[in-house]
């Protein structure tokens, strides 16, 4: 080796040495607890929209419960708690709902909540019409304050769940609102109705404020400190929600403890790994959510009923919920077991192979099977679904019945579901209720209303179906209304129109050394519960404890 | 030089206006309603209907064009479907931040590239070269969110020394923006503090987005000046008796510099395009990022800019190769032909 060569060497051991005493150093740095280490950091799938009128998404859901209050908040028993109303009246046919609302509670600049920031809010949600305005748009048919503490809100028809949708009327400041109105927008004499000014600012009364939204990164929000619940010890000083949902950087931020709960959108395996790090623990609990194949029941083969039961009896169903989404509940039908309403009598579909081949041979497709495939998609931006897609194909070739599988970006999916001719025989699809009750699903999934739109590629189009499912809603007894749902699911389970493959185990990986969750808890506990979306993450009932966050970087 | 320089000008113009109606068609052929997407699958028909009047979608393509170039003529870009304000608001808050990655990727290109290929074609065929040249391939094969991953595992969850999300650590304030890249804003503001950590939060992105490049140019580096020993130039050089040392630096790295400099100054521009899974690795609120966003939720206006914005780096590029190889060889003109 020459003199310069070995000089070199030097040089690069020399850099070496330098890094590693580097990382000595960051490793034994004593690590002290600071105001901003009160915190409660969350991951989810970004843009994250903080306007009541404009989000609806899981990311702007999160963000919404904790900057806003709503009238009534849900409960996990699925029923609801006054919040800013203290309680409410229904007339005696079910049209007009008055709630007296609650004194004394302030937004985050000081001002007072009245009843007339409610009628503000609701005009604002259903004017824009985005979010979730549309709960409303379909139902109210006006809305006015009586005084400073009471409003009155009118409906078009009778809509029994009307109080859980409630939940989703995040109410804002008016007086703020308006101040921040942007003359030339889309909305006549109110501009662009804040639109602008509330994508990056909030004007609400939750536990939260917003310090600091940056569109496309994160929001960080501090905690109200004249908030009318009032704060327990160790409450959390800031919530920080944030876009990174990649596998290795959630793992890395989990390892560091800079992430308190990770999105539920990993893969399997890094949950299992981030298992495995001192402290932290995986949250499973089942969110109301269904993993559905949907089949085009417009489009031959799968418009054959026989047809459609010889796939809904052919599927593994095992196989799914044991090693593709382990932890997952096989479905039993159209409603979530988990959801108010659902159907506890009803059996769904298992797998029986000599049941598939008796309904294959009634079916008017039988002899002619290799003319007609079943064409199906899957949803590129979930790849576990291509296991199911790949297990169905090899399930349904077991019985004769070709299946050509097709990935698709969720967007032309979208696309696909606009017009009967596009949308495939079977799309592989997960759906959500809007508010927690089986009557949402059954509105959204299987009343015509909703065909044309990705949660209704079967275009079911029963008339009978829809005229049970709008009795149904118009049903303000609850007792009876379930009943009415009851029929309508075994109604629509005679009828097989999707391949029901799992209610979904959502799961969340979390800092149980140092942070007090309350639905982990009540998952841990194995208690079966109804969950909200957003509301899982209501950062005002969640504990944090820094010093045991300090002593496990100094481990 | 003068009249090379327009017409590479006049035909850059020309390349990014044909840019600009491709991608304004193939963005607007993609299946998929974008106001439909931006509103989500509720909202009434009303509601889909008025951004579309508002996105001029209601339009033929011809007039749509000419509206989305007249707004251009203002500076203005349109609305973002996906961060509902004006795309030139986002692109001036995405593209310096961007830039701040890219322009410390190239330095760490630049120099590291030649540095190591320098090294190499003195100690060619060592083991120095030997070493280099096994980097220098894993360096080229591998992409770069996979050098992202690996130095984020190995820098932010084995020895967490660096930061691994966003543009600053909790406790810092963005400073206040003038050119937009927070190193540079901060040391303007006199706050060398904030200048350092946003620094550190470039570093891992930075490498990871330079590796490919910098073995690139470590490679072709190597070749040019081997090849270049060779040449009897060097041997009449040598016998005159100048130094090994003003030789190699004077006499061979210059000319062996063009073809580095070529594929290294598209490198650099392609680097704009190639971040968008680094920054989506490390959180970091970049125009690569910002662009696929745009992509997945077929957000027209923002697509359109995003591609003007890589077209108008790439062209930029160009003619800057140009001009430096011209600087490094003046017997090479504009026009690409030998004077």
């Amino acid at each position: 080796m020459s003199v310069k060569a070995k000089k070199l060497l030097i040089f690069m051991v020399a850099v070496g040495l330098i890094v590693t005493s580097l990382t000595g150093y960051a490793a034994k740095k004593k690590v002290e607890v600071k105001p901003e280490d009160y915190i409660i950091r969350v991951t989810e799938d970004w843009p994250t929209y903080i306007d009541p009128a404009v989000g609806s998404d899981f990311s702007d859901s999160i963000a919404l419960v904790n900057l806003y209050d709503s009238l009534v908040f849900p409960q996990p028993d699925g029923t609801v708690k006054p919040q800013l109303s203290t309680n409410w009246t229904v007339s005696p046919d079910g049209k007009t709902y008055t709630f007296n609302i609650r004194k004394g509670v302030k937004f985050h600049n000081g001002d007072e909540l009245k009843a007339s920031d409610v009628e503000f809010s609701l005009q604002r949600m259903m004017k824009i019409g985005e979010g979730y305005g549309y709960l409303f748009t379909s139902t109210v048919d006006s809305v006015k304050a009586a005084g400073d503490y009471k409003i009155e809100i009118k409906l078009r028809e009778p809509f029994g769940p009307f109080i859980l949708s409630l939940v989703r009327l995040y109410v804002v400041n008016k007086k703020q609102v308006m101040e921040h109105i942007e003359k030339n927008g889309q909305y006549g004499e109110m501009g662009d109705y804040g639109k602008k000014w509330l994508l990056t600012h909030d004007a609400g009364s939750g536990p939260y404020k917003v310090k600091e939204m940056k569109m496309e990164e994160y929001l960080l929000a501090e905690k109200f400190d004249n908030f009318w619940q009032g704060w327990a010890p160790q409450a959390p000083r800031y919530f920080k929600e944030s876009g990174s949902v990649e596998p290795v950087t959630v793992r890395t931020l989990v390892s560091r403890r800079e992430l308190e709960i990770t999105d539920e959108l990993q893969p399997l395996e890094n949950y299992d790994t981030m298992a495995r790090l001192a402290g932290v623990k995986v949250a499973t609990f089942f969110n109301g959510h269904n993993l559905n194949m949907m089949l085009n029941t417009k489009k031959p083969p799968t418009d054959d009923i026989h047809f459609r039961k010889a796939l809904s009896y052919i599927l593994d169903y095992n196989t799914i919920t044991t090693r593709i989404y382990p932890g997952s509940k096989p479905s039993r039908g159209p409603i979530p077991f988990n959801l108010p309403g659902f159907d506890n009598t009803i059996k769904g579909y298992t797998r029986d192979v000599a049941k598939a081949r008796e309904e294959l041979a009634k079916s008017r497709y039988a002899d002619k099977l290799d003319q007609y495939p079943v064409e199906l998609t899957w949803c590129a931006e979930a790849p576990e679904e291509e296991k199911i897609a790949l297990l169905f194909q090899a399930n349904a070739a077991e019985i004769g019945i070709k299946v050509n599988i097709t990935k698709k970006p969720f967007g032309s999916m979208i696309a696909d579901a606009q017009k009967m001719e596009t949308t495939p025989n079977a799309s592989v699809v997960f759906v959500a209720p809007h508010y927690a009750e089986a009557g949402s699903m059954l509105t959204t999934r299987y009343h015509s209303s909703s065909t044309g739109t990705w949660e209704q590629m079967e275009w079911l189009q029963d008339k009978e179906i829809d005229r049970m499912i709008e009795d149904a809603l118009a049903t303000v007894d609850q007792a009876q209304r379930f009943a009415k749902y009851a029929r309508i699911q075994k109604k629509i389970v005679e009828l097989a129109p999707t391949i029901w493959l799992f209610d979904q185990a959502e799961r969340r990986a979390y800092q149980a050394n140092y942070i007090v969750w309350p639905t982990a808890e009540r998952a841990s506990k194995g208690k079966i519960f109804t969950s909200v979306m957003g509301y899982d993450q209501y950062a005002h009932d969640m504990k944090v404890y820094p010093e045991k966050r300090a002593e496990l970087l100094q481990k | 030089m003068g009249s090379d320089l327009l017409k590479r000008i006049g035909l850059s113009i020309f390349v990014l206006f044909s840019l600009s109606i491709l991608i304004f068609l193939i963005a607007r052929v993609v299946p998929g309603d974008p106001a439909r997407l931006a509103l989500g699958p509720r909202a009434p028909e009303w509601a889909v209907e008025n951004l579309r009047k508002e996105m001029h979608l209601d339009k033929p393509f011809y007039a749509q064009y000419g509206l989305w170039l007249a707004g251009i003529g203002h500076g203005d870009l349109g609305k973002s479907l996906v961060t509902r304000r004006p795309v030139s608001a986002d692109i001036r808050e995405f593209l310096p931040a961007t830039f701040e990655i890219v322009g410390l990727s190239a330095l760490i290109m630049a120099l590291g590239g030649i540095f190591l290929g320098v090294l190499s074609a003195k100690y060619s065929n060592s083991w120095f070269d030997g070493v280099t040249r096994i980097i220098s391939y894993l360096g080229i094969v591998t992409p770069a969110f996979v050098w992202a991953i690996i130095f984020m595992l190995i820098f932010g969850y084995v020895f967490p020394i660096f930061p691994i999300t966003g543009r600053l650590s909790p406790g810092f304030e963005a400073p206040t923006t003038i050119t937009g890249m927070f190193t540079l804003d901060s040391l303007l503001a006199g706050d060398p503090r904030t200048a350092w950590d946003a620094f550190l939060h470039l570093v891992l992105p930075a490498i990871a987005l330079a590796m490919g490049g910098l073995a690139q140019a470590a490679r072709i580096t190597r070749s040019s000046m081997t090849d270049n020993m060779s040449k009897d130039y060097i041997a009449a050089e040598t016998a005159y008796g100048i130094p090994p040392r003003r030789i190699l630096m004077k006499y061979l790295l210059k000319p062996s510099l063009i073809p580095t400099v070529s594929v290294m100054a598209l490198d650099i521009a392609a680097l704009f395009g190639n971040a968008f899974l680094v920054e989506l690795i490390f959180n970091y609120p970049g125009l690569s990022r910002y662009g696929i966003e745009a992509m997945l939720n077929k957000d027209l206006n923002a697509i359109s800019a995003v591609i003007m914005v890589l077209g108008l780096a790439f062209v930029t590029m160009n003619i800057a190769i140009d001009i430096l190889v011209g600087y490094l060889d003046p017997r090479i003109g504009l026009a690409g032909r030998r004077n």
